[in-house]
């Protein structure tokens, strides 16, 4: 056979090693301060930067896009070049990949903290950045299809349709989900409202989980552990199954992120029996990796990498089971909204996509600069920790979520909520809050270890930028793999085998989303629910900046235990002017959707100064900034119309009367806290915050005529 | 509940029997085709990730 000497792109590879390490590290680190916030309020340094609200976004965007983004590339940049037996596409296009994808997260670090956010899940980032991530994803997939296209290797392996599909199907959930008007050059409205906003955002933010930490390193996988295994994948019939039915199966399953929410119950069914599904192919793909290592288990004691990656794959099964678990909708109706679900995100974050990535890492460093890992024994020490700093993550949050859900739904035998004070619900925990401290202490001592370990290995080495290689000389590989059987025909086509790949997606994802807005039964109106006042509008977005969505839901369940302690159940049709949602999926603090004349505005301005007063026992941190710093009106104008034009029915010319109407509603709070003794300018922040705060689910008790309304429903 | 829905959503049937129709489809293609493959291509394919230089048994060598 003709053969030519090519040379595999190196350094873009490093690169993305070295980011990963340096963003898992910070990320971490973020998600170690917001965990000791839990239990020591006092933690968040009484900075506003610093506050669990803000502070918790920028934890789930660093170590998502940064830190398994990072390894992602590193590893599909690694394996792509050799699966397909030819350098990248374009060297500009990788550089670009990599500086991009690295001043994004810059951009996100920044941002997030200044509370310049969407509020919704892992898509928080304000829209100038939506672009540029979609930008920067472009040149990542023509990079990757343009290699493909001028690949030498006939076949394309079972990890490069992952690849594929991650590619493909990012691209669309981001930008789905993405679309919103800006307000400003920070400030946007989602373009969907209440029910239909949280049914794209859990499609996403599920299919976020599926198409960007799974995929991608299931491609990983079925790469790097056959490689050091050195044995060809148990079964490759079943790799194919794998990847078919998981990329179709798994793009129905978001609307168990809502199951008891004001979502249509067609929706929830839908989501529980596709998330149920999911076992199948996600166990067929845990089983594959394991059995490849049949009869050479004995290669762990030498190679850390592949006990790094049997424990990930490990942790994949583990949470793939329990995943389909909680979304039946009965014990979901425990579980959500407790630290199961943090127990749950964390034996995939920490298991499966933290250990896949070391053991790349472990396996890449020493070939990337020639040489030997440095220490064996501070490799396998890493794994210890880390399977430590797991385990104490992951019990206590089990065993926290179990008992704060248990409390909430616990009655006398009167028939009286037996914990009617939420907070004692809270306190219970801090025990497993301490634990789970020391849990994540001990993952990040690993990563530290890890990180002096690959340092070392690197500073011993030399570093490789291009490595040459021998491939096949030029074939036209198009031409010959047309002549094979359809499959094969279909490899050949790049072009094709993403659009099959795309609309195995699409199809899930169009027939939840498209009923949800073509048929009207679907969101029932009510109507006394009428759009937030200009100075509501204000306080929501405060709302929004100071992530108060991390602890607080504003979604009431049909369930007895919370009606009796938040009121009457949510009801879809209260949100249809709610750009974005806010109903949250976790809580730390109570449910605030019928919060609204609970207490006078004095209580939530002494609660917000310093909620301990108010709350003895409280973790919730104090906002003093929103007592002091002065409310920003002048973008008024802006929102307003931005709000308009995703179609919030205001009377024309509101966004010119906006800024008196809102200093008129001030004005009125200002004197109600005065009459309590409470002196404050009417032009502060913590004025449109309680004015926000005191409207929240209160329209639909307004009239006589609600009530009808509501038994139409109903 | 269910009965509302249905009641409701005018054609509520449509995207029900749309759905199952795909995944049905779907399923047995895919299945129908998967178990059709040659052994010897699965081989080939398998054998794809250790036949690039470097492999795990080279590293050994060394």
């Amino acid at each position: 056979m003709n053969t030519e000497t090519i040379h595999y792109d190196n350094k873009v590879v490093r690169n993305f090693a070295v980011a990963t390490v340096i963003w898992g590290f910070i990320g971490m680190a973020a998600g170690m301060l917001a965990a000791v916030q839990l239990f020591f309020p006092a933690a968040n340094l009484d900075l506003s930067y610093t506050t669990f609200g803000r502070l918790r976004p920028l934890h789930t965007n660093a170590v998502i896009f940064a830190f398994v983004g990072n390894g992602m590339f590193m590893g599909i940049y690694y394996s792509l070049q050799r699966l397909c037996k030819s350098r990248m596409f374009s060297d500009g296009l990788s550089a670009f990949n990599f500086w991009g994808w690295n001043a994004i997260i810059v951009a996100a670090a920044v941002t997030l903290p200044l509370g310049l956010t969407t509020s919704k899940e892992y898509a928080e980032l304000e829209w100038p950045i939506d672009i540029a991530i979609a930008v920067v994803w472009v040149a990542f997939t023509v990079n990757l299809i343009g290699t493909i296209l001028k690949r030498r290797e006939k076949h394309m392996y079972v990890a490069v349709w992952f690849y594929i599909a991650t590619a493909v199907t990012v691209a669309v959930l981001h930008i789905t989900n993405s679309m919103a008007m800006p307000a400003g050059i920070f400030k946007s409205y989602s373009m969907y409202a209440g029910v239909q906003d949280a049914l794209v955002q859990w499609w996403y933010g599920h299919n976020a989980v599926a198409f960007f930490l799974t995929t991608p390193y299931l491609g990983l996988m079925y790469y790097f552990l056959p490689k050091a295994a050195n044995r060809p994948v148990f079964s490759y019939r079943l790799s194919i199954i794998h990847f078919w039915a998981l990329i179709f199966i798994y793009i129905w399953a978001g609307p168990h992120h809502l199951l008891y929410s004001a979502l249509p119950d067609w929706a929830q069914s839908l989501g529980m029996v596709f998330s149920l599904m999911l076992i199948a192919p996600s166990w067929g793909g845990m089983l594959n990796g394991l059995l490849t290592l049949r009869g050479a288990w004995n290669k762990l004691r030498e190679e850390p990498m592949l006990k790094f990656m049997v424990a990930a794959l490990t942790a994949y099964g583990m949470a793939t089971l329990e995943g389909p678990l909680l979304s039946i909708k009965s014990v979901n109706a425990l579980s959500h909204f407790t630290d199961w679900t943090i127990a749950h995100v964390h034996t995939g974050a920490l298991g499966w996509n933290g250990f896949l990535t070391f053991s790349l890492l472990y396996w890449l460093v020493p070939r990337l600069y020639q040489t030997r890992l440095h220490s064996l024994k501070m490799a396998n020490m890493h794994f210890w920790i880390g399977v430590m700093g797991i385990m104490f993550y992951v019990v206590p949050m089990y065993w926290s979520g179990i008992t704060q859900g248990l409390m909430w739904k616990q009655f006398t035998e009167d028939g009286f909520m037996q914990y009617p004070n939420f907070l004692e619900t809270v306190t219970q925990l801090f025990p497993m809050y301490r634990l789970r401290a020391i849990g994540g202490t001990l993952y990040i001592v690993g990563v530290v270890i890890m990180m002096v370990n690959l340092y070392k290995t690197a500073k011993a080495g030399k570093f490789l930028a291009n490595q040459p290689a021998q491939v096949p000389a030029k074939v036209p590989v198009a031409e010959e793999a047309a002549k094979q059987s359809w499959h094969r025909v279909l490899e050949g086509r790049p072009f094709l085998f993403t659009v099959l790949s795309l609309v195995a997606i699409l199809i899930g994802g169009l027939v939840e989303i498209i009923p949800m807005y073509l048929i009207k039964e679907n969101v029932p109106t009510i109507s006394s629910i009428k759009p937030y006042t200009p100075l509501e509008v204000l306080g929501r977005d405060l709302y929004i900046r100071e992530g108060c969505v991390g602890c607080h839901s504003q979604m009431i369940r049909p369930f007895r235990s919370e009606t009796e302690r938040y009121g009457e159940y949510s009801k879809s049709g209260e949100y249809v002017y709610d750009h974005p949602f806010l109903w949250g999926s976790k809580r730390t603090g109570p449910d605030l959707h019928r919060i609204g004349g609970k207490y006078p505005d004095a209580w939530h301005y002494e609660h917000m100064r310093d909620p301990s007063t108010t709350s003895p026992g409280s973790i919730m941190p104090a906002y003093p900034w929103l007592l002091s710093d002065e409310l920003e009106m002048s973008s008024l104008p802006a929102r307003i119309k931005a709000l308009i034009k995703v179609g919030v029915p205001y009377e024309e010319g509101l966004e010119e009367r906006a800024q008196a109407e809102a200093s008129a509603q001030a004005e009125m709070i200002r004197v109600s806290l005065e009459e309590a003794g409470f002196e404050s300018e009417a032009d502060r922040e913590i004025i449109a915050l309680i004015a926000y705060l005191q409207r929240l689910g209160t329209d639909i008790k307004q009239t006589a005529e609600v009530s009808a309304s509501v038994e139409d429903y109903e | 509940m269910i009965k509302y829905v249905l009641n409701e959503i005018g054609n509520v049937a449509i995207y029900g029997l749309m759905s199952l129709c795909l995944f049905f489809a779907f399923f047995s293609v895919m299945l129908i085709w998967a178990f059709l493959l040659r052994k010897g291509y699965l081989e080939t394919m398998s054998e794809l990730p250790l036949n690039d230089e470097f492999s795990g048994r080279e590293m050994k060598e060394r």
